[in-house]
This record gives structure tokens, sequence and C-alpha cells, in this order.
């Protein structure tokens, strides 16, 4: 056994995404090698994703009224220590629905109450509640995420297949993030989180200046397939479609039209990404020798349920194909 | 680093920010005590506490750090004063899985974790929360609990490894695919 090799904390240092460079590379490596290792490692990452499946409802829940009045009153008193203006009530309205995630049919969610909140989006089709959901849920999801740089992503993308494969297993589909550096756009992580039907998956973006997109992808009933509908809610856009058996909606802070141009970016790249990652899925298994641990067909088909996620080994398959094992 | 944004927008990103950080904290609470009443009350006095101490805030630092370690120290307050009247059970010992709605619950390893997640030290599982659910790096778990890294090392270690044991042991349903 190698585990020596590795450091507990080190360890523990890379299953929070808090490990870099070379102390990284050597703790995948060891992964490589030891069965083991890499079965804890995937343990306690499968911990952490039941542990947001239990209590990240919590965060679309409405608070009681006393921690909102506090909120309300926090934010003022921090606010003047920031000299920041005075606080603005339908601001805050405003701001504590933008957070709640919309729960329940478009006109059964928290938005359909009261007067203060505007409608969750002004869809240019109506006659698609569930995917108009869906498409709210992400825009909600943007706002909430791209709030602190701090944990915008649960996971960070400096292993792209380690992510699409986090977040294929959590939405029970194979999703991957698509190569947006074309617009510009550089992968910085993804998260999933509950959404009305199952789990979605957010893919977040940035580009050179720091402006953030994020890309939503979650199941759809196949009978919505259809043309892109646009979405706007303050200065939040959003465009969404559904391909397939995915519900896909791309949110920015942006124009119509710059966010058309990134939402033809993302399409063409997630059809020709599919083929390739077909491709290279194939490549894998005819490097490996059929006894390594390997994403198969089978893998592919699962469905959600629990199931290791095998991403701390593949990414060092990857790089060391030519190793023998 | 954030795009150039209308004057005006920085009280709403500092809104957006705080409510998030209170979204968390929430969730936190929930997920530490159990009971959303419980979990509510504790929000709600690390709130007051925080509008009455806001002056110690320093704008620009990490503001949920800051919202966090108040939360931990009405806790201890909480448990301290509960535990010195003894017609009072510590809120510990009254954590109901029962609480929980039984729907988020129906999936045996959930099941599992939450009962894994109640049967350890309340250290421990402060650590493995803050880091696991919370995303926290270990410095601020360190500056939230007031404790020692390597003692937010060592909790984070023995946490995982007890609840493994128990998720692998329990229910006969193993986290890990049979290969």
């Amino acid at each position: 056994m190698e585990a020596h090799r590795v450091r507990d904390e080190d360890l523990h240092a890379y299953v929070d995404g808090h490990l870099h460079g070379e102390r990284r590379v050597a703790v995948e490596r060891c992964l490589a090698e030891d069965a083991e290792l890499a079965r804890r490692v995937e343990d306690y990452r499968a911990q952490a994703a039941l542990l947001h499946e239990l209590f990240d409802p919590v965060l679309r829940e409405q608070p009681s009224q006393e921690v909102v009045d506090l909120t309300h009153r926090l934010n003022g008193r921090l606010a003047g220590n920031d000299n920041a203006p005075p606080w603005h009530a339908r601001a805050w309205v405003r701001m504590a629905a933008a957070i709640v995630l919309v729960v329940g049919g478009a006109t059964g969610g928290w938005f359909g109450r009261g007067s203060v909140a505007p409608p969750p989006a002004q869809v240019v089709q109506q006659q698609r509640p569930a995917l108009q959901t869906f498409a709210a849920e992400a825009a909600q999801a943007h706002r909430f995420y791209t709030s602190d740089e701090r944990f915008q992503v649960e996971m960070g993308a400096d292993d792209p297949y380690a992510l699409d494969s986090f977040l294929s297993q959590r939405v029970g589909r194979d999703v991957f993030g698509p190569d947006l550096s074309k617009v510009g756009y550089r992968l910085i992580g993804g998260r999933s989180l509950p959404i009305d039907q199952g789990a979605g998956a957010q893919y977040m973006y940035a580009n050179e200046q720091g402006k953030r997109i994020t890309l939503f992808a979650g199941s759809a009933q196949p009978a919505q397939e259809g043309s892109f509908s646009f979405a706007q809610q303050g200065d939040v856009a959003t465009f969404y479609w559904v391909e397939g058996t995915l519900a896909y909606a791309l949110i920015g802070r942006l124009s119509r039209e710059e966010l058309m141009d990134i939402t033809k970016a993302v399409y063409s790249d997630l059809k020709a990404g599919s083929k390739q990652r077909e491709q290279r899925e194939q490549r894998r298994q005819e490097q490996q020798p059929p006894a390594a641990q390997q994403p198969t067909q089978e893998q592919q088909q699962q469905q959600p349920q629990p199931q290791p996620q095998q991403n701390p080994v593949q990414p060092v398959s990857d790089k060391h194909n030519s190793k023998p094992s | 680093m954030a795009p150039p944004e209308i004057e005006g927008a920085r009280l709403s990103k500092f809104g957006v920010e705080l409510e998030v950080h209170i979204a968390s904290l929430r969730r936190y609470a929930r997920s530490l005590l159990r009971n959303s009443a419980d979990a509510e009350d504790l929000v709600q006095e690390a709130l007051t506490r925080a509008v009455s101490r806001a002056d110690s805030f320093k704008a620009g630092t990490n503001l949920r750090a800051w919202l966090f370690t108040i939360l931990h120290n009405v806790h201890v307050n909480q448990v301290r004063s509960r535990a010195s009247r003894p017609d009072e059970v510590p809120v510990e010992a009254v954590e109901s899985r029962l609480v929980t709605p039984a729907r988020q619950e129906e999936r045996i390893e959930l099941r599992d974790m939450s009962r894994a997640l109640d049967d350890l030290p309340v250290e421990q599982r402060q650590v493995l929360l803050l880091v696991a659910l919370e995303g926290m790096k270990y410095e601020e778990v360190a500056e939230t609990l007031g404790v020692p890294i390597g003692t937010v090392m060592s909790r984070l270690s023995r946490a995982r490894e007890a609840v493994r044991t128990k998720l692998s042991n329990e229910g006969g349903v193993t986290l890990r695919r049979v290969k």
C-alpha cells in the first residue's frame, strides 16, 4: 500500500478542493496506485454530497419573519459601516425573493405571492410551465451563487472530467461543461443543487473581466424539446431550451444579443462535445486494461443511485495512459 | 475583478451577500441541531447579537466568518446554560430524527448519513459540517470555532472516518459500487 505517501491533511485538502500544484499531482498519483485510498476519497466526497442533499432544501425555505426582520436590520447596520446608501425596503423584498429558489409550478411558487415580487420571468412562450420553472430556478441559482466569490462552486474545474463525472452522478444524466473559450469564458467550476424536478447541475464560467455566466442543466421531459426561449428578470437574462433528455439554461447579466452569441457557442459545443466525449471514452477504454477501474458504458447508464465517484482515479489515468498500472 | 456596475448596485451586492450568508447560517444551524424550531431560534439569537455588535464588523473582512463565529458563540452559551439547568435537557440530547421530514430521508443512504451525523460528538459534527457542507477553508473553520487548525484537521479526520464506518456498516447498502 502506498497510503503512507499521502499525508492525511493533504488527502482532506484534496477532497475539499483546497490542494493545488505539485501536492495535488502527488495525491492524484497515489490515488491511481492505491485503490483503498481512492475509495476513501470517494467516500468522503459521497458524504459531502449526502449532506448537501439533506440540508440544501433549507436554503429554499422561507425564513421566519423574525429572521427576515433581523436580516433587514443587520443589513442596515452593516451597510452603514460600509458607507453604503440607506437600505430600501422594496429592494430588500426583491432580493429576498431572488434567493429563494422557486418551488412548485410557475404560478404556485414563491413569486406567486404578493404584489411586490416580480413574476419569475417574462417568458416568450407560455405553454411550458415545467420548463419555465426550470429556467426560473436556474436564474435564481445564478443570482444566488454568483453573488459571493468565496463559495460559488462546490467543485472547481481544475479537473473538468471529475467535475462532469460528479455532476452527471448527481443529475442522473450525462452532463458536461462545454468549452466556451472561443467566446472568452473559462470554466471555473460547478455545483449540484436540488430543483423542482430532481437535481440540477450548475456550471460557472468567468471571462477576463471576472464577469460570470452560468449554464444550468437538469432532466427534462422529452416532449418539451423545442426552440430557444428567452427570459429577462431585472438585469439577469436567460436563454433556455431542451436537448434530448436535458433542459439547459444559460444565464448572465448581459444583453440579449451578447447572451445569444454565447448560447450559440454552448449549443454547438454541446453537440460537438458529446461526440468528442464519446471518442475520448472509446480511447480510454481501448488504452486501459480491463482490470483497471474505468468508467464504462455501464457507468454512463447508471441511474442516480448512490454510487462512488470515480473522479480521483480517472484524471490520473487520463494523464498517465502510457504508464502500465 | 468585478465588472464596473452602476453606482448604487454596491448596496444590492452587499445585501445579496448578506442574504446568501444568512441562508447558509440557517442551513448550518439546521444541520447542527436537526430541529427546525431550535435552529431558527439559534439563528435569530445570533442575528440579534450581530445587530447589536454590528460596529465590530470591519467592512471588507470576512462577513461569513464573522456571522458563523457569532452563531457558534451563541450556540456554546445555549448549551452551557441549558446544561446548568437540570430541568432542561441539552439540545443535542433531544435531537430527534423524527423532526426531519420523512420525505427527505426516504433514501436509505440519506437516512444513514443523518444517523451517522447524530452519532458524532458535537465538536466533530461542527467541523465536518463547516468543511463539507458550508465549504469553509480550514483556517476559516479554526477562526470560527476558536480552535487551532491542527484541532480542526484531527476532528475532520475522525469525523469522516466515523461516518464512513457507519455508512459502510449500516443497512447493508454501501456507498461503494461493487466492482
